[in-house]
């Protein structure tokens, strides 16, 4: 048996040894043959797994797809969150129309809006890191099926990132979870303490 | 007093940020309004005009906005610079970097328009 093999040979090779083993006398060979066609029937069905699993298949583009989805969101709030601010900042130039209390009610709502519109910013960095996670799937699935398939085939996806050029790639971590995440004034206290 | 036209530059990689931040800066009335979409870019801006003010997003690639402050601070012309960090970045580790790099002050995302003021006085001097 080679030293190195893909799991298609393998199966082939498993193969060869049940049929061997069929040649021997019943009693001897019985129980080992019955664990090895369960061992070929695993491997089998875990191949057939996987290669359904695989990007570029037709059946199994739902990766890929997935990521298109999710940038096509990113670009959608995008774009839906700059009416809105176009929209708010019309209302502050008609603000400067009307009388200084009306004024004031204006511009403190379209604070509020401008405000609220930075949620594009934040779930756009936490699609960013979900489609990095998807992307490192797809390619780790892809070589699976290659291994299993007995051919390699260069992965499909490459990763889209920029290279970041920085000394502390370990701090990029993006937008904590809601019960990580530390508040402004959380922030202020290690800030002064630092 | 603070010189509220003095020219003022904005780093973030999203454009709807660098919009809030302008929209909240022009009814601080900061007017005077540069943008850039990563260090890089920041750095090539800030040699061309004299600012008096930073505001940079930390997670930008390729210069990300931790590796811009410390390229400002180490630049004679530039390092006098105040630098205020606004980032979704809110871990410990980030915060006490950004400070050992010289950062003037850390605003975490998302923020409200008091708190942006409350840092920029903090940073520059009360506003009139």
């Amino acid at each position: 048996m080679p030293q190195q093999m893909h799991l298609g040979e393998a199966h082939e090779y498993l193969d060869k040894v049940i049929a061997t083993l069929q040649l021997m006398n019943r009693r001897e060979k019985g129980p080992l043959v019955e664990t090895l066609e369960h061992l070929s029937n695993f491997i089998r069905s875990t191949r057939n797994e996987i290669s359904s699993l695989r990007p570029e298949s037709s059946n199994g583009d739902y990766l890929s797809s997935a990521n298109d989805e999710l940038e096509q969101i990113i670009n959608e709030t995008a774009n839906a969150t700059n009416a809105i601010m176009s929209a708010a900042e019309d209302l502050e130039k008609i603000s400067e129309t009307v009388d200084e209390k009306t004024r004031d009610g204006i511009i403190s709502a379209v604070t509020q809006i401008y405000e609220a519109c930075a949620f594009q910013d934040i779930t756009g960095q936490r699609i960013t890191k979900t489609i990095r996670a998807i992307q490192k799937i797809e390619a780790k699935v892809n070589a699976l099926a290659s291994a299993c398939g007995g051919t390699h085939i260069e992965p499909l996806v490459e990763l889209r990132d920029i290279p970041v050029v920085s000394s502390d790639v370990a701090l990029l971590n993006g937008p904590q979870l809601s019960g990580d995440a530390k508040s402004q004034a959380e922030i202020d206290q290690l800030f002064a303490s630092a | 007093m603070v010189d509220k036209n003095m020219p003022v530059m904005i780093v973030d990689d999203y454009s709807t940020m660098l919009r809030i931040l302008r929209n909240l800066l022009r009814q601080l009335d900061f007017n005077n309004v540069d943008d850039a979409t990563d260090g890089t870019d920041a750095l090539q801006k800030l040699h061309a005009k004299k600012y008096g003010l930073i505001i940079s997003d930390w997670n930008m690639q390729p210069m990300t906005g931790i590796d811009l402050l410390r390229q400002v601070r180490a630049d004679a012309d530039l390092k006098h610079i105040p630098f205020v960090m606004v980032t979704a970045e809110s871990k410990t580790e980030n915060v006490i970097t950004a400070k050992q790099a010289g950062v003037s002050n850390y605003i975490v995302k998302p923020f409200n328009a008091e708190t942006l003021k409350g840092k920029l006085e903090s940073v520059l001097g009360a506003f009139a």
